[in-house]
């Protein structure tokens, strides 16, 4: 039985304070999840597992968009609506690093002034680079550090670029996605595998042209037809061999549209947010989903880790500059040299020369 | 010669002009932030222009005197203005016909629910009766809402203009080693407090920094100390600098550090950067600031000044 006596004391207060001093614990420990120091990471992993029995209780919401689509207007909008009714909400914002200096420029909460000083809210940017395992691991392990200090709601943003949309629908509840009115050509940049990921699709800014809102609304929705985006819980129907009596029917993920600037269509957003989070409970597919995402997120640490040691190991660092050498002058067969790097791995017999 | 130049700087405009066009006119421009965004660019480039000495200003970055001679200034108290026009306002309240100004309010708040009649002359009418520009505006904002500045950020501008290598890439090799030792890179924060609402400086100064390979966070306009403080602790910064270029400092700079304590968090140190005057600089450093970077100085020296208070205090605070 894992005991919150042993818990180091960032995580005692994030779980026995309230008010600043848990603000400060939380994002004390937040800093701490997100160090690159191997320390630092022990200490994280220690005192997550330790937290493990006070998470969960949060529901998961995951934001993605093309930027100047108003994300952070539309949490803004949300959160205000969420805090107004009592609940308590943390957004995590990942914020793109420069490539090439590294640094970054956060502005997220310029956006978000008036939640950012609600006494029931949370919000806390992240530069995307810096960390081992990029994105995934800080945000995953920053989201369950907010379950413990006791959030109802934690929303995790990302612009939509590049992995991030696939790694944040991996750890969320609801993964959402946010479109401009002006669908028409933009459809066809909407990736597919991003409409895959999406339980709702928002069109925003509906204020600016109703008809343009309907318009992007039909077409999203027969995209998503057309794509035969079905089951939620990864079993295709059609596979089936027996007709689906005694299953309850999958979510189909919806389109709606709202203004965030406005505030407008934010209940009916709500609504079907509820909506969804009931049947997923209901038919045990929330479980099931975060059964899922627990597995893989092992599989990804065990992938990672993998990858870190091979790159650290000093036999590999020795051999790897001369076969590289050997594969770009075509010497060595790119397969047999990764079989042989890989066999230094385990101390094996040495391949011998090639 | 002279000709050409002309030609040269009427195609650029034009080129600017045909730019706007595309957006839908100026004020679209406006409104996207478009403006603001190439001004700020702006400002950055020639920013590390003068940093790096490619444009010489005599007496800032060329020519500089060896001992800057004291400017007499108007020492300002602010807290006692700011005593008097509270007691001047509670003053003008009392005497004035409330009711009668209730009403002038709420026939502004009308017109501008209705569209009818001409809001200026509403406006003036309840000034007449010693309404409060305050009061005028919080009786709009009832309908139309307060506009809130879209900030927008510029990335990668004073890195590419700032190519005196020598000293750059030093520093953002020091930058790198301190986030090999602490796991992270140096975290800032960089604020406006008050009513200070010129944050061009500070967007200089977030871009450069962020070139430099710091994780900057900008706070909003008009922040209070304790919402500034706040920021600061849920970002988990390192450091907070507050640029100041509305003479707020003697009440403001105080009143963050006051805020950073009183919420538990004395190890995020706080420098100041914008136009001090050279007599106030001890009062700020007996309150706690741990660096002042008026006019003149170049960015990269004062980044590398606020990365050597980081580390101390970070040193400091993992010693005790």
């Amino acid at each position: 039985m894992k005991d919150t006596v042993t818990l180091p004391p960032h995580a005692q207060a994030l779980l026995h304070t309230q008010g600043p001093a848990q603000r400060r614990a939380l994002a004390k420990a937040i800093t701490l999840a997100e160090s690159t120091r191997a320390d630092h990471r022990a200490q994280a992993d220690a005192m997550i597992d330790a937290l493990m029995p006070h998470t969960g209780g949060a529901f998961r919401l995951g934001i993605s968009g093309v930027p100047g689509v108003g994300k952070s207007t539309f949490i803004e909008a949300l959160g205000l609506y969420l805090v107004g009714r009592g609940l308590r909400v943390a957004v995590l914002a990942v914020d793109p690093s420069s490539s090439i200096s590294g640094g970054s420029i956060l502005g997220d909460k310029t956006r978000m002034e008036q939640l950012s000083v609600h006494e029931r809210a949370f919000i806390r940017p992240s530069p995307s680079a810096g960390t081992l395992g990029g994105v995934a691991e800080k945000t995953r392990e920053a989201l369950l550090l907010c379950e413990a200090a006791g959030f109802d709601i934690v929303i995790v943003e990302t612009v939509g670029v590049g992995q991030s949309e696939t790694t944040v629908a991996g750890m969320t509840d609801l993964f959402l996605l946010l479109q401009l009115p002006n669908a028409g050509d933009d459809l066809q940049a909407i990736k597919k595998g991003v409409m895959e990921l999406a339980d709702l699709i928002v069109i925003n800014k509906a204020d600016l042209d109703a008809a343009a809102a309907t318009r992007a609304r039909a077409q999203i929705t027969s995209a998503l037809r057309l794509l035969g985006l079905h089951a939620r819980d990864g079993v295709d129907p059609h596979a089936d061999p027996y007709p689906a009596v005694d299953r309850p029917a999958p979510w189909r993920p919806e389109v709606m549209q709202l203004s965030a600037l406005e505030g407008s269509g934010l209940p009916e957003f709500w609504a079907t947010v509820e909506r969804f989070r009931a049947s997923q409970q209901a038919h045990g597919r929330l479980a099931a989903r975060r059964h899922q995402q627990d597995e893989a997120w092992m599989w990804q640490r065990i992938a990672s880790g993998l990858q870190q040691r091979f790159d650290t190991h000093p036999g590999v660092r020795a051999r790897l500059p001369g076969t590289l050498q050997k594969v770009r002058q075509g010497e060595l067969a790119p397969s047999l040299a990764a079989r042989q790097l890989l066999a230094l791995l385990d101390g094996g017999p040495n391949p011998g020369p090639a | 010669m002279m000709e050409s130049l002309t030609q040269q700087m009427a195609d650029e405009a034009w080129k600017i002009i045909e730019e706007v066009d595309t957006q839908g006119g100026m004020t679209r421009a406006v409104d996207s932030g478009w403006a603001k965004l190439k001004i700020e660019a702006a400002a950055a480039e020639k920013q590390a222009r003068i940093d790096s000495g490619k444009d010489v200003i005599v007496g800032v970055n060329k020519y500089k005197l060896a001992k800057e001679d004291k400017v007499d200034i108007l020492e300002v108290d602010n807290v006692k203005v700011r005593d008097a026009q509270i007691a001047r306002l509670q003053q003008l309240r009392a005497a004035r016909d409330a009711e009668a100004v209730k009403a002038a309010l709420a026939a502004l708040t009308e017109a501008a629910q209705s569209g009818q009649g001409n809001l200026l002359d509403l406006a003036i009418r309840a000034v007449r009766l010693r309404a409060t520009v305050g009061e005028v505006s919080d009786a709009l904002e009832q309908v139309f809402g307060r506009h809130r500045a879209d900030i927008q950020k510029v990335t990668g501008v004073y890195a590419a203009a700032y190519d005196s290598a020598e000293g750059w890439e030093k520093l953002q090799g020091e930058i790198a080693a301190f986030a090999d030792t602490h796991g992270r890179r140096p975290r800032v924060m960089i604020a406006k407090l008050g009513q200070d609402g010129h944050d061009r400086g500070a967007k200089v100064v977030a871009t450069a920094y962020a070139d430099l390979g710091f994780d900057v966070d900008m706070g909003p306009l008009f922040q209070t100390p304790a919402e500034c403080a706040r920021q600061a602790i849920e970002n988990d910064v390192h450091a907070v600098g507050v640029s100041t270029l509305a003479a707020g400092h003697k009440t403001l700079v105080p009143a963050i550090l006051a805020e950073l304590k009183a919420q538990g968090a004395d190890d995020i140190i706080v420098f100041v950067g914008g136009v001090i005057p050279q007599q106030d600089y001890d009062f700020l450093f007996e309150a706690g600031v741990k660096g002042i970077y008026g006019p003149g100085t170049p960015i990269p020296a004062s980044a590398k000044d606020v990365l050597e208070q980081i580390r101390r205090a970070q040193g400091e605070t993992q010693a005790a």
